[in-house]
């Protein structure tokens, strides 16, 4: 079926100032700003926000569900994660530092 | 406007006027936020019903702290104000009691109505929506000027609004720009609704008789000097929407003095039946 709406806008939402924006989820607007006033009312009106993104769907290029096993760690690779660094067990003592 | 009002230090005047004042405001917000919640569910698109729904339930908000602070100078707590006065006590303009959804204040439930797009096709969302926008350019113009009132705990309330008030205005102007540049169907719905309402919009600024006693004090600027700073705001708008206003309209005045159209009555009676029930229920 033909689908009569407006273009769909994926929408990310920032909790504070050096957060990541995360993606909270969708909604159909004629265009860009419209999206975005529309957006500050679906995702932005409960939880605390400083900045909202959108961005149209065709703009985010994606892998297929289909070619999941791309992700698959297939044998022990574990030598290839970044532990036993000085730096490591020093961030790992501040961060626990701070959690006290 | 360097002098603080308190109402231990207002004289009987100024806090006569402050009182009527507030109530203005505070039967503004109600009213405008009642009428807009009545498309909760009807609202033209999905995105747009929960936009406009909760900018009615912003105003419901704004309204809940008006009365506040009119309790805090003695009159009654904000639900007596809000549900056990009739329309002649209330101060609410004409242009907020605007019936643009026949029926909505009728028996029966309207979510999950099976007469949902019967409803929708009775109602008209160019009058809502037009009066929206000119409702809360005044709304952020007058809020503006207030950030400064000699009144506290006024410009301390209206400093707290600016970015509900400042989201209203731009939902306003978007979609005022939007429609007006968009078909000849919806620019011709807007200017029907522009010429229709423009007596009810100028009559948001109805001179009252403590008009200059609040100007003098610091507390409010007069209904004239901020009918024109709206106006100088709309204008702009409507002109680069590619839409046009009426000239020469005479301003509906009335609802200041509580002199309102049978809409208000209609209106209070379907929202303050619940309450009316038992006035005396806890909630």
């Amino acid at each position: 079926m033909h689908d009569t709406q407006w273009p769909i806008f994926e929408v990310f939402h920032q909790a504070s100032r050096g957060e990541p924006h995360v993606h909270v989820g969708s909604i159909h607007a004629p265009d860009g700003a419209t999206a975005l006033m529309l957006a500050k009312e679906q995702f932005g009106r409960r939880q605390a926000c400083v900045n909202m993104w959108v961005v149209p769907v065709e703009a985010i290029i994606a892998t297929d569900y289909a070619d999941a096993d791309l992700f698959a760690h297939g044998t022990d690779k574990s030598y290839r994660e970044a532990f036993g660094y000085e730096t490591t067990k020093r961030a790992k003592l501040v961060g626990d530092a701070e959690e006290i | 406007m360097t002098s603080t009002a308190t109402s231990e230090a207002m004289s009987t005047a100024t806090k006569a006027a402050v009182i009527d004042l507030l109530y203005r405001l505070a039967d503004d917000s109600l009213i405008i936020g009642h009428r807009n919640s009545e498309w909760t569910g009807l609202g033209p698109i999905l995105e747009e019903d929960i936009a406009f729904s909760s900018m009615a339930q912003d105003k419901m908000g704004h309204a809940l702290a008006l009365y506040g602070l009119l309790h805090q100078l003695g009159e009654e707590p904000p639900d007596r104000l809000a549900f056990a006065r009739g329309p002649r006590d209330y101060r609410c303009c004409d242009l907020v009691a605007m019936e643009f959804l026949s029926g909505a204040a009728t028996d029966g439930p309207l979510c999950n109505n099976p007469v949902r797009d019967e409803l929708v096709s009775r109602g008209d969302w160019a009058g809502s929506l037009v009066r929206q926008f000119l409702f809360s350019e005044a709304d952020a113009v007058r809020m503006a000027a207030l950030e400064t009132s000699a009144y506290e705990p006024m410009a301390q309330l209206a400093r707290k609004l600016r970015g509900e008030l400042k989201y209203h205005t731009l939902h306003g102007r978007l979609l005022i720009e939007r429609l007006g540049k968009a078909t000849e169907d919806s620019r011709s719905r807007l200017n029907g609704v522009i010429e229709r309402v423009w007596p009810q919009a100028l009559g948001m600024f109805e001179p009252t008789k403590h008009g200059q006693t609040l100007a003098s004090a610091g507390i409010c600027p007069t209904e004239e000097a901020l009918c024109d700073r709206w106006l100088g705001e709309v204008e702009p708008i409507i002109e680069r929407s590619g839409l046009s206003r009426p000239k020469h309209a005479k301003p509906a005045y009335g609802g200041r003095a509580g002199n309102h159209p049978p809409e208000l009555a209609l209106l209070l009676d379907d929202m303050q039946r619940v309450y009316r029930l038992d006035p005396t229920a806890q909630w």
